[in-house]
């Protein structure tokens, strides 16, 4: 990265926000995909009210959700505590702080995505698949989930894309600690409070839509793919 | 022997069915909403009954006092939807593939079921890329390759249009002849269910109203009024006994002694062989009554036989005809009188080549 101009503390914060992009998005899409699955197929009691409680982050200021986080897992709080006496994990202003912080705000994003792409999956095929000898669970992944494919891929580019971006609940819950916890939406905010340093700002925001860009047509093109093998 | 006792408690009204489902096809007809698939659902797993029990071939399936409910994967049992219900993202070889992973033994290789039902050309093909006859012709074969110990047909015509139906039919009547697996047709179309079967499970509202022959239903007015004004199919199984290529005719015989009767090539399939089965129908509303043969007529087709039963329809009278074949004959009662025929009469049943159609 030192070829494009950047310097060390620069190419930590684009590969520290890839990195907790990737975390972010492989860790809510499988708790996605049972959560997105059970709230599209299976009517239960307080359905509504978990429903409201994982779309809270996206409708409450990031802030907030930063701040209850630190309330919950923060290391004065029980779970935090019991964290730290069980498994020496202090959560918050770490990295994985960063990671968590994400997964809550985009966890909204891709359980409505996906759940949307499998409301539309024929329930009949789901019925077929189980008349023909297979399980739920084997039916789940060789006719939902391909079924639901697009609406998978865009969700989890969502997720990807909005923990990117994700600035409020990461200040926060862990901090703005250079190499550590500070991502990209970070250091461009943390380069903005320093005179002289419009260029530096400036390139790490293109690098930041270049990114976003990135993910954005890759998931259209795998999109568009899949529904082209479908004919 | 598939044997069904249950109860099953629907918003509207109940399903209470108590039979014996035996080898061969038995079509299962009735009014919309009269509990048709809901029967096929509850045999498969889809619908829960509230009381009863259900087996086939001595495995329970379901058994309230005993507290079992097999899962519906675990039934073994191929059910083909109207709608074919293909997987839209695999090819017809994998759609076909799907089940036959499913435990025991094979009843039929792939090779076979592919051939029998003529999919070869198919096997690369994604669902939306082939035709309605096509889609349904491979649900059947995916069912099959699931090793079934039934085969639940649930309005397997209603997607498709009439000439499209013609050409399944000879494809279940195959499956049910090299599979030997017993077979349940739902369908609101008396004359598909004809083509296929003489056995005929009724009902209305969630009861049974007649499970016999159709020659012994008709006889019954509580099943006469099921069929409404549904035309009454014959459904006739005969052998080619010659061909004709000049005059486009196909000259057919009913078990080497009996009557001959000529189709005419337009409705066939060209290539019969000698020897080959066919199965023919003809409405009954298509044939006449004579008293005696007639040379000065255009009708080629004149078979002799009894009348062994005169049933009241409505308006119009049904004669069972007994002609070494079983006929239908449906008369107004205005010809009954002037022909003076009642039971036991000999006549002559008339019927154009034109009017008999054929299945495939």
């Amino acid at each position: 990265m030192e070829f494009l101009g950047f310097n060390e503390a620069e190419t930590q914060a684009i590969l520290l926000s890839i990195k907790v992009a990737v975390y972010c998005s492989l860790i809510s899409l499988p708790i996605a995909l049972w959560v997105g699955y059970k709230m599209a197929r299976h009517d239960f009691w307080g359905k509504s009210i978990i429903e409201s409680l994982i779309h809270l982050p996206l409708v409450m200021p990031p802030v907030t959700t930063g701040y209850l986080l630190l309330l919950l897992l923060g290391s004065k709080s029980l779970v935090g505590q019991w964290l730290f006496d069980t498994f020496g994990i202090k959560l918050a202003f770490s990295f994985h702080a960063a990671v968590v912080a994400s997964v809550f705000v985009s966890f909204p994003l891709i359980v409505r995505s996906i759940r949307t792409a499998m409301e539309m999956v024929d329930t009949g095929l789901e019925e077929a698949s189980r008349i023909l000898g297979v399980g739920k669970i084997k039916t789940f992944l060789r006719v939902t989930v391909p079924l639901a494919l697009p609406g998978i891929i865009s969700g989890t580019i969502l997720a990807f894309a909005r923990s990117l971006g994700e600035f409020g609940a990461t200040i926060t819950f862990a901090g703005n600690i250079e190499g550590e916890t500070q991502t990209l939406p970070l250091a461009i905010y943390a380069k903005m409070q320093i005179p002289g340093q419009e260029n530096a700002t400036l390139r790490l925001v293109i690098v930041s839509i270049v990114i976003s860009f990135i993910a954005m047509t890759l998931s259209e093109w795998f999109i568009k793919k899949i529904k082209h093998d479908r004919g | 022997m598939t044997e069904v006792d249950f109860l099953l408690k629907r918003k509207n009204f109940n399903v209470e069915v108590k039979e014996h489902f035996c080898k061969g096809i038995t079509g299962i007809f009735g009014p919309s909403g009269s509990g048709k698939t809901s029967l096929l659902h509850t045999i498969a797993g889809l619908e829960k009954p509230k009381e009863g029990k259900i087996s086939i071939n001595g495995r329970v399936l379901f058994d309230k006092n005993e507290g079992v409910n097999i899962p519906v994967e675990k039934r073994n049992i191929g059910y083909v939807f109207q709608e074919g219900r293909l997987f839209p993202h695999m090819t017809v070889e994998k759609n076909l593939l799907y089940g036959n992973k499913r435990f025991g033994s094979k009843k039929i290789s792939f090779e076979k079921v592919v051939e029998m039902l003529n999919l070869k050309h198919l096997l690369n093909s994604k669902p939306s890329q082939i035709s309605g006859g096509e889609r349904q012709r491979t649900a059947l074969g995916r069912t099959l390759l699931s090793s079934p110990d039934i085969l639940l047909l649930d309005e397997p015509f209603s997607a498709l249009d009439a000439k499209i139906r013609n050409q399944i039919i000879p494809f279940i009547l195959r499956i049910q002849e090299k599979v030997k697996i017993p077979i349940m047709v739902v369908s609101h179309d008396l004359t598909d269910l004809l083509k296929l079967t003489n056995k005929l499970f009724l009902i209305k509202n969630g009861q049974c109203v007649g499970h016999d022959k159709y020659y012994k239903l008709l006889k019954d007015q509580n099943a006469l009024e099921i069929f409404g004004s549904a035309p009454l199919v014959n459904s006739i199984t005969m052998n080619v006994l010659e061909t004709n290529p000049e005059t486009g005719l196909t000259l057919l015989g009913w078990k080497e002694s009996s009557p001959e009767v000529i189709i005419s090539c337009e409705k066939s399939r060209n290539g019969y062989k000698p020897g080959e089965e066919i199965k023919i129908f003809v409405d009954a509303a298509d044939i006449a009554i004579s008293l005696e043969k007639s040379s000065t007529i255009t009708i080629q087709n004149q078979v002799q036989g009894t009348i062994t039963d005169i049933i009241k329809r409505g308006s119009t009278l049904l004669c069972i005809v007994d002609a070494g074949f079983r006929l239908v004959v449906e008369v107004t009662s205005e010809s009954q009188n002037r022909l003076g025929i009642r039971q036991g009469s000999k006549i002559w049943c008339m019927f154009k080549s034109v009017s008999i159609d054929v299945a495939g």
